[in-house]
Formats: C-alpha cells, structure tokens, sequence
C-alpha cells in the first residue's frame, strides 16, 4: 500500500505535463465560453437572467464528460502497454496501483472543472450559486464520467476503440440534452434525460439549487450518485478480471 | 542457486512455445540466452518472472519453490525490458524515484541509490532532462537504471540493445560487465552473438522453445571447430622458414601464397604467438587474420539455420 502511495507525486506530475489534455480540457473551454460571452452579450433568458450563465454553466459541466478520456490513457500506459511488464514484476499491488491512477485522473478531472468554474464565476461574473454545492456536482459528474471511461477500457480489448467510445459517451450525452440541435419529445429520450444522462442530471442538480429547489436538486444529484455506484460495482468486477 | 526453471511447458492456444526447458542460473553468472527471434527467449522470461503461468514444470527463486513470485522474491529482481518502459513526461530523477519507490527505497537510501544509477549508466549529467527529449540510446540507458535502482541480486535483460547506436550498445556492455563484478547474477536474452560473446560466462541457446546446447563460448565453439586458420601477411615470404611452423605440434598445413603464409593447425592449438615469433626472427609481419569459429557457427552447425533471420544458411 505504502509503497503505491508513493507512486501518487508521480502520477500527478505526469497529468499536469500532458499539455494536450490541458490544451483540450482547460484551454478550449476558456476560448469557447469567452467566445460565447460576447456572442451572446446581454441577450436574457425566459427567465430574465443572461443567457450567457446557462451556456457558460452547460459548457464547464459538458467538458466534465471528456474527464474520462485521462484516466484511460494513464491506465492504458501503464497497464496495458509495454510498461505493463515491469509493473507486473514489482512487487506492489496492481488492482490498488490501478486505483490510485484512476482516483488521482478523476481529482485532476474535478480540478480543471474547478478552475473552469472559477475563471467563469468570477472572470465572467457568472451566477452559480453555492460554490461547495456546484464543485460538489462537478465532482460528481467528473467521477461518473471517469468510471464509464474505466468500463469501456476495461470492456474493449483495443485502447484506440475505447477512446472512441468514450467520446460517442460524451457527444451522446450532449446530443441528447438538446445542445446540437431541438430533441424530439419521445418518451425514451425524456426518460434517458431524466434519469441517465448525466449532463442533464447535473445540470439540474445545479440549477434547481440556484432556485433554492433542494428538493429537486438533491434527487438529481441522488441520480448521479447511484449512476457511480452501479458503474463502480460493473469496474470493480471488469478491473478484477484485466489488470 | 538464483533461479531455476524445471521441466517447463508453456502452449499458447495449440502452439508449443517452451518445449520442457530446465534451466539453472547460478549466482554471479552471466548467462547468455541466445537464440533467433521467436525462439522462445521472451516467453521464458515471462515464466521465469512469474508474468505468464506455464503449463507445466516449476520455477523456483532464490531456493523457494512454493510461491516464488511473493514480493520478497520479486525484490530481488530487475527487469530491463525488450520495449522501452519508463514514464516520457518524467525526468531521468524522477523515472528513478518511482522505480525506487515501488520497491520499496526510502529517504538517504533512495536518494543515493537514484544518484548511483543514473550515474552507472552515465546520465548523471542528464537528470533533470526529461526522457521524451533523451536519444534512444539514453531511453535504452535509463529503462537500465530504473531496473538497477534497488540493486537486484539477479538482473533480467531482454534485449536491451536492441535498436540503439554503437557507442551506447558498448555503454551497456560494459555496465553489464561492471554489474557482474560487483556480484549480480544476469540472464541477458539477445538475438547478436557478438554481444553474447564479449560479456556471457555462459551461454544457452534456445530454439523452437527447446534449449539446442548450453557451454562457455569456448566450449561450445571447441565442440563444433576442429581447425584454426592464421593468415600472415609478410615483407619477405622467401625467407619465412615455413619447415620451423610445419614443425609446430597440431600444425596440419603451410601454405605460402604470394607474400602471405596461411597456417592450418588443430582448433584452440594456441599456436599464433610461436608462429609470429617465427615469422618475425626471418621477415617482417605487415599484417594477420585468424579466422575462428564463432556462435553463429555453432548455431549454424547445430540447427543448420543462421541465427540472425532464422533463415537457411
């Protein structure tokens, strides 16, 4: 165990030098939530607030679903690549080497949503509510996206089709919450919106929150929450079995 | 005894990959593990760390037979493996540090023995340098470092050489060297016998998954060579009393062609210094060539294939 934890310093070292995945995470997101800030100007909302916050809010949570993507590259570097090999003769503990990548990619995933919901809280001024509650959800949405990351690696036998599949998660997720274009009102996409797609989920949890509805807000969050618990349960048994 | 392997089997799917290898490394040897690519070499290192299950046999570490891959065991062991596998993102410090982690290195300790082995593989100069900016002769040098970190007792490399330039090739040969003098035990897999040839203090050759024949250099090339030629090149062929070499014992031939003096004589007859002596009191030596078997030879001899493509000779 001590000697996996000592593994950490390292782990973090290596994700804050992978310039692409800061480029893509942090950096697009400032571009695209800037450029909408002027876009959108004092356009308002049907409820009189700027339309600005709910884009800027969609936009931190939506690249909260791309957090996955580095947990599984880390995963797959060291425990399916050529570096597989020499962990496998040291004497240290796989499953919990695995789980210390996995916990340190979703902390630095909740991380880039926190300096994402900094820059726009108090560079653009956007309305988020309570800070904790809105970290709390990002949190959240950052840790369910890691783990289906985690199933599809553990699932797929190619990285490069995992990787894919992660994505298709992800724009599948948006796609379905409408931000591409109008959704049809089929009952099955209501029920996937209202139950699955964590986007959405987090979206509420978060807006019903600034309306002073915790109600609400805590059943959505309740929802993501047991979306981490069955998908913890599905990498536990696919982990037990790969690595 | 540092490792054995007994009897062992390992079949991917139909395919026979070790064909009942028995195998024993003892301490302070090293023991080169020759053979042409699919050989086996890979699998059996496989086995012998406890990466693969084989299907049958037993390997045993440091005398223990019953769990030989606990961690106790495993930190005795260092693996160099055939694929670079440090972190690119890290410096040359920090690969070392993680690598001196897992096994277990804490505080002063770990601080020097990082130092030690960046130093022994000669990129002291080079620690704060990150490995994706090192050349690939310096990757090479550094997955050898991280593996020496926590100074094994019995070092694995599978082919460390491959693919690097000259002057790091010698680099590592020579550290393998100095790792041997100071008492590790090394099983070093290669498909270039000249390598096998300068650092080995045995030899194994493997192929097809059997092991073909296992020596020293010299007895293995004693077993397959049975005569020697030494071609001297002389100012004076005329005056080379060729009767005082044919009078040499083992001598089987003296041949004067042109102004050079060819000597035919029984393998190993340790003649070339007397032959030089005579030369040298009639004429002057401008130039020499002993022609010698080498594993290449006893490889082709054994298997009627040549080692480095496998292919006919």
């Amino acid at each position: 165990m001590m000697r996996v934890l000592r593994t950490i310093p390292y782990t973090v070292i290596r994700m804050s030098r992978d310039y692409i995945t800061l480029l893509l995470l942090l950096v697009v997101p400032i571009i695209l939530i800037t450029i909408f800030y002027f876009v959108l100007g004092d356009l308002k909302n049907q409820y009189g607030d700027p339309a600005f916050y709910d884009t800027a809010q969609l936009m931190t949570l939506v690249f909260q679903l791309f957090g996955g993507s580095i947990v599984i590259a880390h995963i797959q570097d060291d425990l399916f690549s050529p570096r597989r090999q020499r962990l496998m003769v040291a004497p240290m503990s796989r499953p919990f080497y695995a789980l210390s990548i996995s916990l340190c990619g979703m902390l630095y995933s909740i991380f880039l949503g926190f300096l994402l919901f900094l820059f726009t809280g108090i560079g653009l001024k956007v309305e988020w509510g309570n800070g904790f509650w809105v970290m709390y959800i990002i949190g959240l949405l950052a840790v369910l996206s890691s783990l289906v990351s985690l199933i599809l690696i553990f699932a797929v036998k190619n990285f490069k089709l995992a990787e894919r599949l992660s994505e298709v998660y992800g724009i599948g997720c948006i796609v379905l919450a409408g931000l591409f274009f109008p959704i049809p009102d089929y009952t099955v996409i209501t029920f996937i919106n209202e139950y699955l797609n964590p986007l959405l989920l987090a979206a509420n949890a978060i807006g019903y929150a600034q309306s002073n509805l915790f109600p609400d807000a805590y059943i959505y969050m309740i929802r993501l929450g047991v979306g981490i618990v069955i998908t913890f349960i599905i990498v536990f048994v696919l982990g037990r079995r790969k690595i | 005894m540092i490792a054995s392997l007994n009897g062992i089997v390992k079949r991917y799917d139909s395919k026979l990959v070790l064909d009942y290898i028995d195998l024993d490394i003892n301490e302070g040897q090293i023991i080169g593990l020759l053979g042409p690519n699919g050989a086996g070499k890979s699998t059996l290192i496989r086995c012998l760390t406890g990466m693969e299950t084989v299907n049958q046999g037993n390997v045993t570490l440091f005398g223990d037979g019953k769990k030989p891959f606990q961690n106790k065991n495993k930190e005795k062991i260092g693996l160099v493996t055939q694929e670079i596998s440090i972190f690119p993102e890290l410096t040359a410090q920090e690969n070392a540090n993680f690598f001196a982690g897992i096994y277990g290195l804490k505080g002063e300790v770990r601080k020097r023995r990082v130092a030690e082995a960046l130093a022994f593989v000669g990129l002291a100069e080079h620690t704060k340098g990150r490995a994706q900016n090192f050349s690939g002769g310096m990757q090479r040098r550094l997955n050898i470092a991280c593996s020496l970190v926590h100074d094994p007792k019995f070092l694995i490399m599978d082919e460390p050489t491959v693919g690097i330039d000259p002057q790091s090739r010698n680099h590592i040969l020579q550290a393998v060297k100095k790792l041997q003098r100071n008492g590790t035990t090394i099983l070093y897999t290669t498909h270039y016998m000249e390598e096998v040839e300068t650092i080995a203090s045995e030899v194994v050759i493997l192929d097809k998954g059997q092991i073909i024949t296992r020596g020293t250099v010299q007895d293995l090339i004693r077993n397959i060579q049975h005569e020697e030629r030494i071609k001297v090149e002389v100012s004076h062929p005329e005056e080379v009393s060729l009767e005082s070499i044919q009078a040499l014992p083992d001598v089987k031939q003296v041949i004067k062609d042109g102004n050079q003096i060819l000597v035919v004589s029984s393998a190993n007859s340790g003649h070339l210094d007397r032959i030089l002596t005579i030369i040298k009191e009639d004429s002057g030596v401008v130039g020499i060539n002993v022609e010698k078997a080498n594993l290449e030879d006893v490889f082709l001899t054994l298997t009627g294939r040549t080692l480095r493509d496998g292919g006919s000779a």
